[in-house]
């Protein structure tokens, strides 16, 4: 299967760059006969074991499995799009989240997803929406003493 | 007659008013959490750790546990009405449950996995109670060299029994491990691995690391099924809340039996509740004078599976509280908890914490009870929760799960970290890779690393110190096994029908 191979090189990858990273680190070695370094050097070790492990299973899938047609399904492309803007959505969310306040940035943040996934519905996603924010903003920071970012928000 | 006063005083403790309420207040939240898809009883309880913070640490835990056995009866009833596991434990339950509620018998599952769930938890608890001494006993000769190889056991059963490859497994355990090295190295002082961001200092928190896969990712998954509508059908309850004389002198033996081997496969790192409830299902249709039967609403499908992943949580709370060392995902979460709230579980804890320990384990008793009556007279309360539509309670679970890590320490990098992990954890998904190993690393992490320096530096640098006692030579025997038998047996069984074939 391709992603197995995918899977199998990013582990090769990150254990050298893990092993590069350890070799980075500064130590001193006092007092302490091991150092900061002798752990991770035991996780890269472990991370080439797996990566070994991941090569006998794919080996073994090659020869007990027949070459099935594992191409993408037609619709599979749509649903990563929805899935990768609804991602792009939430990062967004985030960039304004302290500058816009958290009542109002999820506010907007959900009638949008909503609005999205729960179709035609809009007086029920406005206010559920709206409520919510606001309802959890007050709760937390008035009740339970969590802070919340307030943002242009004057209370 | 010490450790009978002990558990007589866990009484006292929790059930004085506070801690029955935050009794209360954990075994609703776990149902609610059990019946909603897109959160599961490790994400509700780190979303709640930020929360409960100022909290006294024994309600705040009693709590805790709360969600975590109490999600096991929620998640039976989306199994039942709607065929989707509220909870990956209750998977089995969609076979026959679903099946017996397309046959008006609805009512008779919810009440079977109901009783069931009670008499087993409580069996579990009891065993619990029975055995969590003698263990800490034994616990208190593990030196640091013992620790490690307990843990190393731990990741292994867990890594390659969590997924469908053992190979995969041991790639999150690892990944768990390495996201643990960040931050500033406890011994030295030396920063590692921190990419010159000042945050990561601290270290990448966990429970950022659990929001992100399993809400935020489940979230994602979530979007997408509802985008490929295959959103499910809901059957109304029908029939009493309440089984025939028939039905219930069929679902005793399965109850019991399947009490019996949730608590064992409890106890025992790796397996968990999933595992439990496909082995009490597959020994109940073995068992059975009508086996086919099984798959068209038999009720023993439904009674045996889902008292074994109740009485689980129970046994998994065994090496938990006893040696320190969770063998999964939610205990791990559990496990996080405690050390945020400065409690090291563990044989000690027994004894400097009794009030605590045994406060904890005594409220389970009570919780089992308070959520027999949660699921039973008031299931209907509960049902009302699956007409939320999915598209407005998905965005909800983002939301939440921002209030919670924002909660932590107001930072901005948590909320992306959130996200982070939200993606890799829909990717894993995709390509197979478990999640659960990489929490339970994530977590032991800071403590193996500390056992293996402590062990290396008693020995004076010498490895020969992990196979020093009987012991770590039975754990690491046990952890090999555990990564090797994957790739051995189907050689053994290669060999094994070749030479019959010679015959």
């Amino acid at each position: 299967m391709m992603a197995d191979r995918v899977i199998f090189v990013c582990t090769l990858v990150l254990a050298a760059v893990y092993f590069y990273a350890t070799a980075q680190i500064p130590s001193l070695e006092i007092g302490d006969p091991l150092g900061p370094k002798a752990f991770p050097r035991l996780l890269g070790i472990g991370l080439l074991i797996t990566a070994g492990m991941l090569f006998m299973e794919m080996r073994r899938a090659r020869k007990t499995e027949m070459p099935r047609s594992e191409h993408a399904q037609p619709g599979d492309r749509r649903h990563f799009a929805i899935v990768a803007a609804a991602v792009v959505w939430t990062g967004l969310y985030f960039a304004v989240f302290e500058w816009l306040g958290y009542a109002i940035a999820t506010a907007v943040y959900l009638f949008a997803l909503t609005a999205c996934f729960n179709r035609g519905k809009w007086t029920a996603n406005a206010l559920t929406s709206v409520l919510f924010s606001f309802i959890s903003y007050f709760m937390f920071t008035r009740l339970l003493d969590v802070t919340l970012a307030r943002g242009i928000l004057p209370f | 007659m010490d450790t009978l006063t002990h558990i007589l005083n866990g009484f006292a403790v929790c059930l004085q008013p506070v801690n029955l309420w935050y009794t209360f207040l954990g075994v609703f939240m776990g149902t609610i959490i059990g019946v909603l898809p897109g959160i599961g009883p490790s994400a509700g309880i780190a979303l709640l750790i930020p929360v409960t913070f100022g909290m006294d640490p024994t309600p705040a835990l009693i709590m805790m546990a709360g969600i975590y056995y109490g999600t096991k009866y929620g998640g039976s009833t989306t199994a039942i009405l709607i065929r989707t596991p509220g909870e990956a434990a209750s998977v089995m339950t969609t076979i026959d449950g679903y099946e017996m509620a397309r046959k008006g018998r609805a009512g008779a599952a919810l009440a079977v996995s109901a009783i069931g769930s009670f008499i087993a938890g409580t069996i579990g608890v009891v065993a619990l109670t029975l055995f969590a001494v003698p263990l800490t006993s034994m616990a208190l000769k593990f030196g640091p060299a013992e620790y490690f190889t307990l843990m190393l056991f731990a990741m292994t059963a867990v890594a390659s029994l969590s997924g469908k490859s053992p190979a995969k497994g041991m790639l999150s355990t690892i990944l768990g491990l390495m996201i643990a090295t960040i931050g500033i190295d406890l011994q030295s002082g030396q920063a590692r691995f921190t990419m010159d961001v000042p945050e990561f200092q601290d270290g990448v928190g966990f429970i950022v690391v659990v929001v992100g896969l399993f809400a935020v990712a489940e979230v994602f998954r979530g979007m997408e099924n509802l985008y490929k509508g295959t959103a499910p059908q809901m059957i109304r309850i029908s029939g009493k809340l309440w089984l025939t004389k028939e039905e219930w002198r069929r679902s005793v033996g399965p109850i019991w039996r399947g009490g019996i081997i949730g608590f064992v496969i409890g106890v025992l790192p790796g397996a968990g509740g999933t595992i439990a409830s496909i082995l009490s299902y597959t020994t109940e249709k073995r068992l059975s004078k009508h086996p086919e039967e099984f798959g068209k609403g038999a009720i023993e499908g439904v009674a045996g599976p889902e008292s074994a992943n109740n009485s689980d949580t129970a046994g998994a709370m065994v090496p938990l509280l006893t040696l320190g060392v969770p063998g999964g995902g939610a205990t791990a979460v559990m496990l996080g908890a405690f050390i945020m709230y400065g409690i090291q579980p563990g044989p000690l804890l027994f004894q400097s914490r009794p009030d605590l320990v045994w406060g904890l384990v005594d409220s389970m008793y009570i919780g089992n009870i308070m959520l027999l009556i949660l699921n039973l007279p008031l299931i209907g309360l509960f049902v009302r929760l699956l007409y939320i539509p999915s598209g407005i309670l998905y965005p909800l679970i983002v939301a939440i799960s921002v209030i919670g890590t924002y909660a932590i320490n107001g930072s901005m990098l948590d909320l992306y970290l959130i996200l982070l992990f939200g993606v890799v954890g829909y990717i894993f998904d995709k390509v197979d890779i478990p999640v659960a190993p990489l929490v339970l690393s994530l977590v032991l992490g800071g403590i193996m690393e500390q056992s293996f320096r402590q062990a290396m530096t008693i020995s004076s640098g010498s490895p020969a110190v992990f196979v020093g006692s009987g012991i770590t030579v039975t754990l690491v025997v046990l952890s090999v096994i555990s990564i090797a038998l994957p790739f051995i047996l189907p050689r053994l069984k290669a060999l094994k029908s070749s030479s019959d074939n010679e015959d």
